[in-house]
């Protein structure tokens, strides 16, 4: 087997109960992580042709665990797990969604000798499943079963490695011996119940939380997945690994910055769970939960509830003319659940006896961590309202007939219906990532392509610098600094700006990129791709040159940096393949109505680079909002870039083929759903 | 070789039948053994008078990101693949049973001790004081008969010298003398893997033997200006909390 893989995945078959292992090296072709998931996804649950892809809660869903080649190494950020399957959290209907989390599961899974663990079918009771080393049992979950996902965790960490107090000794695993702690990914009530806002948590504050994939462990009654590994990975040049980390480290570091994500190495993390940075501990993100500090972070963990969907609002606002007259022309950037029915609350449709009754909710404590606690639980045990919001906030609102009211207002801020969202415009290249269903892109390595970051501050550089240096760096796109221009008015916007041909490469290069090294090598977003330049040497950042050094270093094959980034195409097309079989299609990828409108742009300060009238400057855009036009002609543009159908946007067989996917091509032609 | 070290090898070889024959306990017994310090310093082998070392690991629990790139490193440069049940060093989290901060991360680092029980105990002289690289404590591979009698010695929880399951023999930190995928040079006047990756500045080579008696006496202040906890809570939403 080639460098950086265990060799193996694990196939668990919960209806029959039995283990299997697939050859990783089938797979190799698409990386790793969401890749490989996505091909054997294809392989499993498209291919065979039996089944619609619509529910997500359907046995013959199969959802992939997936490591990268370059987890477990000692490549800092590398650790994060991919998953992927059929998602429920998606609206109208669940489509196929990846997401990943961080923490030490994918680099333990490796450590065991697995790459991946991939379960299929529905076991007939509660079960989890115990993995150390090659040996791998189904055990019964029953008395874990309503276990919050703490004791979940404590319970299955004494039964795999035995009461020695943490940190006190070694202890026997298999042949060897070790004083690491098995690592479990599992989920909690919400999960349990088969909702559509579950996540699934690892450790204290880790979870993988859109697309709602803690539901899809409920429904196939799979409680917990438990790991420890005492093996090792090898490395085409274990000297360049550690000499890169110390040339990354010294030239680019960020050093122990809190903020980020925790993918194992993490070099960012903080360990303080209550400290409101990032971390091993407790994500940043969880903080969206709100209620008495952290705490409510503590209580969305041990629910296993999705913090991202079920958001209770946030410090920061934006202005918005046209909203509804209870927020006095502001709502929150990125407001989720637990503010849209605080939001209905005030309108006066939502309370104790309303027209939506909010039983059990104590709607006057909403601020309080007893609401977290009830809302976490009428939703796990679907008690009145909950039942509608275990459905999620979309499906809940459709319900309840405020669905095109409060999208068009924007209390609704979903910009693209599908899964839970972070941030957009005025990135458009980041909001474009909603209508291709890219989940949420995280565009953060383009965030920083402002005037002076995102958060504002003074620019260091012109804009003409900015973009000519990124333009350098865009293999195979690179030379077209137009690629990077924000322009969103007028005729320029469509010639050079944000509905031109130019953006549609940079959305296709952020996507073949973040479809390699970030989904399918699992590299950390939050720490690459890092381009603006904490170098003595210029603005130059480190990207794309610092990953693909780790990369090679890992995998010692002889891909160029242009062979990865093909990779990512091909993986990108996989994953395109798949929801163009469960139905996607050109007239489905739009935006919500208040994208078209004033107030669709978070303000946060900053500015982005425009090109006009011949010149470049950097221009503040908080008042950027998109125009319906502009975007299919962009979306013609973008299918035309990736070799898709511009009248379908399903890709043709000469794109498939040319990327060695004939096979793919052949069944989407036999259903109909190949592109012309 | 230095003299001295050619003078104590000789001294101190046994045949590895003699040993096993005198009682070495089996390598499933070692995860529920408990061997006293004093017991261990019964051995006919011990030694009391030992040229102290001239580097110390010295580290900061609290500063720890509990990245484990540290335990990478080690394993990366000594055995050349990524193992960290190998590391010699070992960054231990408590994330299962959720210990708050900074409860939650035991560093367990050698000690490079000044009496170094698992030197003393060795019955063939494999673990050794090396004169010729500033009297790091360190076990000869070729030596080693896997008798696991330096592993029972170490005083600390968890032990300090590791056992390799693959090769049947104990390793332990040597501070990089001898690091084949390392491409500095090691040892108590070169630089140390796991010092060079820590992003934390967690880990520090130190050449004054830090206090024997406390048992924290290698985990300090790494960092005077420590990062202040944050003032600023969560503002709450226009409409509500």
């Amino acid at each position: 087997m080639a460098y950086g893989y265990a060799g193996k995945i694990l196939l668990v078959d919960l209806t029959a109960k039995t283990t299997s292992t697939i050859d990783t090296a089938k797979y190799a072709e698409f990386g790793g992580g969401v890749g490989i998931g996505a091909a054997i996804f294809w392989d499993l649950a498209v291919a065979p042709g039996d089944w619609d892809l619509q529910d997500a809660f359907d046995p013959r869903n199969v959802i992939s665990l997936m490591s990268g080649p370059l987890a477990a190494t000692g490549v800092p950020g590398g650790g994060r797990t991919s998953v992927c399957a059929i998602a429920p959290e998606t609206f109208p209907t669940p489509l196929f969604h990846r997401t990943s989390f961080g923490g030490r599961f994918a680099t333990m899974l490796k450590l065991a000798g697995w790459d991946g663990v991939v379960v299929r079918g529905k076991a007939d009771r509660p079960v989890w499943i115990n993995i150390i080393d090659d040996k791998v049992v189904i055990e019964d979950a029953k008395a874990l079963w309503g276990m919050n996902t703490y004791e979940t965790q404590g319970q299955i960490s004494t039964m795999v490695a035995g009461r020695t107090r943490f940190g006190d000794e070694w202890h026997q695993a298999g042949d060897a011996y070790t004083t690491a702690r098995p690592q479990i990914v599992c989920i909690g009530p919400v999960g349990e119940s088969a909702t559509r806002v579950a996540a699934l948590i690892h450790g204290s504050g880790v979870s993988a939380r859109t697309g709602g994939f803690g539901g899809v462990f409920g429904s196939k009654n799979l409680k917990a997945i438990s790991v420890l590994g005492t093996g090792s990975i090898k490395v085409a040049d274990p000297k360049a690994i550690v000499d890169t980390r110390i040339w990354h480290a010294q030239n680019f570091s960020r050093g122990a910055a809190p903020g980020t994500a925790a993918c194992m190495p993490c070099v960012n993390n903080d360990r303080r769970r209550d400290s409101f940075h990032g971390g091993e501990s407790m994500c940043a993100d969880e903080y969206w939960f709100m209620g008495e500090r952290m705490k409510g972070a503590e209580v969305a963990m041990k629910w296993g509830i999705c913090t991202w969907a079920t958001k209770f609002g946030g410090a920061m606002e934006v202005n918005m003319p046209n909203a509804a007259a209870p927020f006095k022309g502001k709502v929150p950037m990125e407001p989720g659940m637990g503010w849209y029915i605080k939001y209905l609350y005030e309108l006066g449709v939502l309370g104790p006896g309303k027209k939506i009754d909010s039983h059990p909710l104590p709607m006057d404590q909403w601020d309080k961590l007893v609401f977290r606690e009830v809302f976490c639980d009428a939703i796990a045990r679907r008690i009145g309202i909950g039942a509608d919001l275990a459905e999620g906030i979309l499906e809940a609102a459709k319900k309840w007939g405020r669905l095109e009211e409060d999208l068009n207002s924007g209390a609704l801020r979903l910009p693209a219906y599908g899964a839970s969202w972070h941030h957009s415009l005025p990135g458009v290249d980041w909001a474009y990532g909603y209508i291709f269903m890219s989940g949420d892109p995280m565009w953060h390595g383009f965030f920083s392509l402002s005037g002076g970051g995102g958060f504002g501050g003074p620019a260091t550089y012109t804009a003409e610098e900015l973009v000519e240096m990124m333009a350098a760096k865009v293999v195979p796109f690179n030379g077209d600094p137009l690629m990077f221009s924000n322009c969103w008015k007028g005729e320029e916007a469509r010639k050079t700006g944000v509905y031109s041909e130019h953006k549609a490469k940079m959305v296709a290069w952020a996507r073949h990129y973040a479809g390699f090294y970030n989904e399918s090598m699992s590299i950390c977003e939050m720490m690459l791709p890092s381009f603006i330049g904490r170098s003595a040497d210029g603005i130059a950042g480190p990207s794309p040159d610092l990953e693909y050094r780790y990369y090679r270093a890992v995998m010692g094959d002889k891909k160029t940096f242009a062979d990865t980034m093909e990779t990512g195409r091909k993986i990108w097309n996989m994953e395109r393949a798949i929801r163009v079989m469960a139905g996607r299609h050109r007239d489905h990828e739009q935006f919500a109505p208040f994208m078209y409108m004033p107030g669709a742009t978070f303000a946060m300060g900053g500015s982005k680079p425009v090109y006009q009238d011949g010149k470049w400057s950097f221009e503040n855009q908080n008042d950027l909002y998109l125009d319906r036009e502009g975007v299919e002609a962009f979306k013609t543009h973008f299918y035309k870039l990736e070799g898709w159908d511009p009248a379908t946007g399903w890709p043709t067989r000469k794109t498939l083929e040319g990327l060695g996917m004939k096979k793919i091509a052949d069944v989407m032609a036999s259903k109909g759903k190949l592109g012309s | 070789m230095a003299e001295s070290e050619k003078t104590e090898r000789k001294n101190r070889k046994v045949l590895r039948r003699e040993f096993l024959a005198g009682g070495a306990l089996t390598a499933g017994a070692l995860a529920c053994t408990s061997v006293t310090a004093a017991a261990a310093l019964a051995s006919p082998q011990q030694q009391t008078s030992l040229e102290p070392s001239k580097g110390y690991l010295v580290y900061d629990s609290r500063l720890c990101l509990g990245c484990q790139s540290c335990m990478f490193a080690c394993s990366m440069t000594h055995e050349g693949e990524a193992n960290p049940s190998l590391s010699r060093i070992q960054i231990i989290r408590d994330a299962p049973s959720f210990t708050k901060y900074p409860y939650d991360i035991v560093m367990s680092v050698c000690r490079q001790c000044v009496s170094p029980l698992c030197v003393q105990n060795c019955p063939t002289g494999a673990c050794h004081v090396d004169a010729a690289n500033g009297n790091v404590r360190r076990i000869d591979q070729s030596k080693c008969i896997g008798c696991q009698r330096c592993i029972e010695s170490c005083p600390q929880r968890p032990h300090r010298t590791i056992w390799n399951h693959l090769t049947g023999k104990s390793t332990k930190c040597d501070l990089c003398v001898d690091a084949p995928y390392w491409s500095q040079k090691g040892g108590p006047s070169g630089k140390q893997a796991c010092v060079e990756t820590c992003t934390a500045k967690a880990l520090k080579l130190v050449a004054e033997a830090p206090s024997q008696q406390d048992i924290d006496g290698y985990d300090i202040n790494l960092a005077p200006a420590r990062r202040p906890m944050p003032k600023m809570a969560p503002k709450p939403a226009a409409t509500g909390g």
